[in-house]
Order: C-alpha cells, then sequence, then structure tokens
C-alpha cells in the first residue's frame, strides 16, 4: 500500500510539471519589460542612495552646534 | 563574485514565471490574469532582498505567499470561488503542449493517463487539495496557510483523498 501510494503520488507530481510546463509553453510571457523596468529602477535607487552615503560629508559637530541658537530665534 | 540584481531578476522570470502564471491563471479570470502576475513578479524580484529562507523548498513558498497575497488584495472575491475542475481534454491539451520542449514516452502517457484519472476520480473537496498539492506543487505548509489549517490535517487529507481516487480507479 504505501509503495502504491508513493507511485500515485509520484505520477500526480510527472502530471504537475507537464501541466506547468504546457500552460506556460501556451501563454508564453507577454510583456516583462514592466517588471524589469522596476526591478532596474530599484536597483538604481539602491545604488544612488549606496553612492550618496559614502559621498554625503558629514556635518561637522561644532558646525551643527552653531546652528542651535539661529534655529532657536 | 557578486551578482547584479537585474541579471538575478532575469534568473528568476525563468525560474519562477512559467509556474506561477498557472497559478496566477487558474485563479483569476485571463483578462486580468496578466496584470496580477506582473504585479507578482514584481513584488518577488523587488522584495528579493526580505527573503529569510535557504531552501528551494521556503523559496517557493515564498514566492506562492507573495502570489497569494497580490490574488487576496485584488480578487477577493474570485478567489473564493475558484477551483472549478479544468475538463481532461483541457489537461491533455496542455500535456500536448508540454511535449513540445520533452517528447512523452509510452510509459509517460499511461503514468499520466492515471494520473489525470485519479483526478477526476476525485470528489471536488479532494479535486482542491490533489490540485494545489500535485499540480500547483504546493507543499502541505503552504496549503495549510492558505485554507487556515493545520499542516497535519491538510497532511492526512490528502493522504485520504489519494487513496480513494486510487480505490475508485481499482
Amino acid at each position: 500500500m504505501p509503495n502504491q501510494h508513493t507511485d500515485a503520488e509520484a505520477k500526480l507530481q510527472k502530471l504537475g510539471q507537464r501541466l506547468r510546463a504546457g500552460f506556460a509553453k501556451q501563454h508564453p510571457a507577454q510583456n516583462l519589460e514592466a517588471v524589469r523596468g522596476a526591478v532596474r529602477e530599484q536597483y538604481e535607487q539602491e545604488q544612488k542612495a549606496k553612492r550618496e552615503k559614502t559621498i554625503t560629508p558629514p556635518v561637522p559637530k561644532k558646525e551643527r552646534e552653531r546652528e542651535e541658537p539661529d534655529q532657536e530665534r | 563574485m557578486r551578482v547584479q540584481k537585474p541579471s538575478l531578476a532575469e534568473g528568476i522570470f525563468r525560474i519562477v514565471e512559467p509556474d506561477l502564471r498557472l497559478f496566477v491563471f487558474s485563479t483569476v479570470p485571463h483578462h486580468t490574469a496578466e496584470d496580477v502576475l506582473q504585479e507578482v513578479l514584481k513584488a518577488v524580484a523587488t522584495g528579493m532582498s526580505k527573503f529569510a529562507g535557504g531552501t528551494t523548498g521556503e523559496f517557493w513558498a515564498w514566492c506562492y505567499r507573495i502570489a497569494r497575497n497580490k490574488l487576496n488584495d485584488q480578487y477577493r472575491r474570485q478567489a473564493a470561488d475558484r477551483m472549478q475542475p479544468v475538463p481532461p481534454e483541457e489537461l491533455w491539451q496542455l500535456i500536448d503542449a508540454s511535449a513540445q520542449d520533452a517528447p512523452i514516452s509510452p510509459q509517460d502517457k499511461l503514468d499520466l493517463e492515471y494520473a489525470m484519472g485519479l483526478l477526476t476520480a476525485s470528489k471536488p473537496e479532494c479535486y482542491e487539495f490533489l490540485w494545489k498539492h500535485f499540480v500547483f506543487g504546493l507543499a502541505y505548509a503552504e496549503i495549510a496557510e492558505e485554507l487556515k489549517l493545520k499542516y497535519d490535517a491538510v497532511r492526512m487529507k490528502i493522504g485520504r483523498c489519494l487513496a480513494e481516487a486510487q480505490s475508485l480507479m481499482a
């Protein structure tokens, strides 16, 4: 019985693979450009953020302290 | 070597897209399915950095979770009454289409006929479980999560459904 069960499972899995492959064949991806664009945009934003992080010099402490009285006024 | 994100995305589409396509197209009407699928793929590709798993199974579970969430977000009502059995002739058309890339041997044909018999012999409540597990390729845990059931309940249900279908085929 357990062997019969495994055999049936294997056949159903084979069927599943065939159906997924057949469906992808019958309905090929129409246009993944929008998806590629979204990925590219996100990637570029991440790269830009990284660059800005390394380029932007930290504000010197003294300068920040000097600005504070101005803000209070 | 560090893989660039856009090329990683291409790899993801190649591997993930065909399986998710059937999942999405079986769940919502075809005229809206293409848009939903694009949303799912975008979420998979842009969310890769958040994926915390380490196995293929975990990766698929994560992908299907994203797909389910997108489907539920946008098409909650349609998603609730899905799972109409697909007529055997339509299934054979898909199998024939798959044969263009991988020819079907006589033994394969017998196996596929048997598997198809199991599916069509199963009762409606079993059909849904067998379809999700074997055709979509969802793991027990994923089905349990989707249907809000316990893991063991799903495992036992699928085992019982399979045994029942086998007895009907005998």
